[in-house]
């Protein structure tokens, strides 16, 4: 429901900041003549509240400003028309041309593409059927995969970010190209068209990460997804790490520098889909797929972003591991231990450390209100050490380097626990080398000069 | 336990109070909820542009373009490290001792813990890990896939703060297992070291580099550093004793500064009852700044930048190794040869 709502939002916000465009075609089928009017509402059989006005100028300003309402619903034979028959096929060939080449255009290679990709096939079940791209509208409620229009509104022409830029470009090309290149084929193929091209692309990159996490930050809805088993064809419920993908993401580099604005980290779609096929995005056990193990080298290595990946000993490079699951939040434990996530470094290097720094923080804590503060106070570990080293007490003749005075940390420890002075040290018995006695206070006390 | 608090406080050098003072003022402009200076650069951490760790890292066959990549990404972090290194060849290791919020944040919380409960980590052979990990950190964890970001200092101390004051980043990036790593290392290194400089001794690259280029500095005549007069020093190791970067060490019972660990934070100048020990040029005849006691000393002082010098007797003696050097060595000889071996193969 909720989604459903956003779509309308998402949908009403695409008509929200149109650059006022003149009308582009006559609306042969009369569709405004109802959907025209302002307030044109229904609620659905879910008890939804949609919206079906559509605002004349909102319509031309976007990027199907210039097709009539039948080529892309083509259903829809009379009126009045039920809301089912307002179905897209996105892979149809609409009647416009498409102006550079001057062909019908088509989104077909873009549904082709998407159909191959793991969002139109491969995992999810029964998506491939009857895929037909379009607009479904229940989609959330019964389909694990995308529609089209889950991911695009029909959005203004050229986006309002990039509308200052567009504006100077065109500017340029009507005035200095425009010295040799006149007429309206001109206007509307090269400067219109293509220039929107040129003058920056649709979706930023903090846009389609954020068209990504709409469905795959959501952890709820990425529990119940079934990934199928490329060999088996048997469904399993993701595990942990592709459920977090989202989450571990986000702790990456790539994802901080967008989240600061440094326009320099790597969006989703730039390792998932990269080449310029924004959607084919595979699963990685996919050979050929972008984040394949035989890819990953082309796809870290893209122009402007790792150029050395390419070459040989950077193989630890490319395999590390973006979406790593040690930087979650630890509290789902159990969890963590169902997914036999102790065999990683960093939970050994953990249970060393940890403790020791607990053991520290408590023997601290304990000591500040209740321990012995007689003479001179040495640390726990190395005081011996930095009084041989660093002040370099009692050094004998011949200049050797004196030998430890051997009190372990054990005894330390104890006499530490114990808030007692250090007892003499027991001269380790293996160790024929010990030329002097330890002094009996390793600690001279500050002001003390070296004698 | 008031007392002894306030006997503490009291014991601190003048100069050392205001430079707690700096380090307190920095953590609130770098750190925590506000992170005022980060926020000038749209940040909220000191990661991404504004890193000072990552654009210098070396990956096999990587060229100049690659390089500059990395600097563009990290424009404002190269901008601030450049110019810390300036600084620091005229003036010694400023921004380390008095500036930086990541160690100093750790050293203000050591200081403020007792000294009991601390490991002591000045002593061990400092140069020798610390760019022995930095050779490593440079040439081969980026090779073997090990993210800068997963080891580092500078995420984890804004995060902490961060979580300290309530905030969800730093929550969430301290109990993740990695957070709690280098959480752990912070305890370890940080807070329960002594005069809590270990992090920066070991494991910043930042500082390892900042190193360098203030031993550079320290050979010339005309720049700022901590040196000592040796005619003047009496060997009385006070300051061996306060340096909390364990940067002096007393060789023949005069006190030598190891230009690569100084950090010029002055508390061995404080604390030196001698004028012995000075923040200045090398150019003689000077009068001493401060005078003890009422008394002048003089002749005047003639000031050395001292570096650890290889033991007498490893020179006379042909039996002895210098071990230290040899790994010194070492570490270049490899890290050099890594380099220059995968650029001249991937050509
Ligand atoms: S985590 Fe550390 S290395 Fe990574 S970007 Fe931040 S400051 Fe740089
Ligand atoms: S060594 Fe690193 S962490 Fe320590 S003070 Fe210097 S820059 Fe900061
Ligand atoms: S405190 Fe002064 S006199 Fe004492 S060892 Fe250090 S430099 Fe020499
Ligand atoms: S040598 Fe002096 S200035 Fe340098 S770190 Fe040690 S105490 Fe500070």
């Amino acid at each position: 429901m909720r989604a459903i709502l956003l779509h309308i939002a998402l949908l009403l916000l695409g008509f929200a900041l149109p650059v006022p465009a003149a009308e582009r075609h006559s609306d042969p089928d009369g569709c405004f003549s109802c959907h025209g009017l302002p307030d044109l509402q229904y609620v659905d059989e879910n008890g939804v509240l949609r919206v079906a006005t559509i605002l004349k100028k909102d319509y031309y300003g976007s990027l199907h400003g210039s097709v009539p309402c039948k080529d892309c619903h083509r259903k829809i034979e009379q009126y009045p028309h039920k809301p089912e028959e307002g179905y897209v096929d996105c892979s149809q060939s609409c009647h416009v041309n498409e102006p550079s080449k001057g062909k019908a255009f088509t989104h077909k290679d873009v549904v082709e593409e998407f159909k191959k990709s793991a969002h139109g096939s491969g995992h999810a079940p029964g998506a491939t059927k009857d895929f037909h791209g379009g607009n479904r509208l229940k989609e959330e409620k019964d389909e694990q995969n995308p529609s089209c229009r889950r991911c695009h509104s029909n959005t203004p022409y050229i986006v309002a970010a990039n509308v200052a830029k567009f504006k100077e470009e065109f500017h340029h090309t009507d005035v200095e190209c425009g010295n040799c290149h006149q007429g309206e084929t001109w206007r509307n193929q090269f400067s219109g068209h293509i220039l929107r091209r040129l003058s920056g692309s649709h979706f930023s990159k903090t846009e389609i990460n954020a068209l990504c996490k709409d469905c795959h930050a959501d952890q709820a809805l990425m529990e119940k997804v079934k990934l199928e088993d490329p060999k088996t064809q048997e469904k399993k419920p993701a595990d942990y790490r592709w459920v977090h993908a989202s989450d571990s993401y986000a702790k990456t580099l790539h994802a901080r520098l967008l989240d600061a604005g440094a326009m320099e980290g790597a969006s989703c779609l730039d390792c998932h889909a990269t080449g310029g096929n924004r959607h084919k995005i595979e699963r990685d056990e996919q050979v050929g797929a972008s984040t394949h193990l035989d890819q990953l080298p082309r796809t870290c290595g893209q122009a402007g972003c790792h150029g050395y990946a390419n070459k040989p000993f950077n193989e630890g490079f490319v395999n590390t591991d973006m979406h790593n699951v040690d930087w979650l939040r630890f509290d789902r434990l159990l969890l963590l231990l169902r997914e036999k996530r102790l065999d990683s470094t960093w939970f050994k290097a953990l249970a060393v450390l940890g403790p020791l720094a607990v053991l520290l923080l408590l023997g601290s804590l304990l000591w500040t209100p209740f321990g012995k503060r007689k003479g001179a106070i040495a640390a726990l570990l190395g005081a011996e050490r930095f009084q041989r080293v660093i002040i370099g007490s009692k050094p004998n003749k011949s200049g050797k380097k004196q030998q430890g005075p051997g009190q372990g940390l054990l005894t330390r420890i104890k006499s530490a626990l114990g808030g007692e002075k250090p007892s003499q040290p027991a001269a380790p018995k293996n160790n024929p080398a010990q030329a002097s006695p330890a002094p009996a206070d390793p600690i001279p006390a500050k002001e003390e000069s070296q004698s | 336990m008031q007392v002894q608090v306030i006997e503490k406080l009291k014991a601190i050098p003048k100069i050392q109070k205001y430079r707690y003072g700096t380090i307190f003022l920095s953590c609130l402009l770098f750190l925590g909820p506000l992170a005022l200076l980060p926020r000038l650069a749209g940040n909220t951490d000191l990661c991404g542009r504004l890193c000072m760790r990552r654009f210098y890292l070396y990956f096999p066959g990587m060229n100049l373009e690659d390089f500059f990549t990395h600097v563009s990404v990290a424009l404002i972090g190269v901008v601030a490290f450049t110019t810390i290194l300036v600084f620091t060849f005229f003036f010694g290791r400023i921004w380390c001792g008095f500036i930086c919020p990541v160690g100093g944040f750790a050293e203000l919380v050591s200081r403020s813990l007792n000294d009991r409960w601390k490991i002591e980590f000045r002593s061990l052979p400092q140069v020798q890990i610390r760019y022995g990990y930095l050779a490593t950190y440079l040439v081969l964890l980026p090779a073997l896939g090990i993210s800068a970001c997963t080891l580092c200092n500078f995420i984890t101390v804004p995060r902490l703060v961060e979580a300290l004051s309530g905030g969800v980043t730093g929550l969430a990036f301290i109990f993740s297992t990695i957070g709690l790593v280098n959480l752990s290392l912070l305890f370890l290194l940080g807070f329960f070291a002594s005069k809590g400089r270990a992090y920066c001794q070991f494991l910043c690259p930042i500082g390892a580099l900042d190193g360098l280029v203030n031993r550079l500095g320290a050979r010339f005549g005309m720049t700022h550093h901590i040196r000592v007069d040796k005619q003047r020093c009496t060997g009385c190791n006070v300051c061996a004793r306060n340096c909390m970067c364990g940067a002096i060490k007393m060789v023949d019972r005069v006190a030598v500064v190891e230009q690569l660990s100084c950090m010029s934070c002055h508390e061995c100048v404080d604390v030196c009852d001698w004028n012995a020990i000075e923040w200045t040029t090398a150019s003689r005849n000077k009068v001493p700044k401060r005078i003890k006691k009422g008394v002048e000393i003089h002749p005047e002082p003639d000031w050395q930048a001292v570096h650890f010098l290889p033991n007498k007797a490893a020179v006379s003696d042909w039996k002895r190794v210098n071990w230290a050097r040899v790994a010194n060595g070492l570490i270049f000889t490899m890290a050099t040869l890594f380099v220059a071996a995968t650029t001249l193969l991937l050509k």
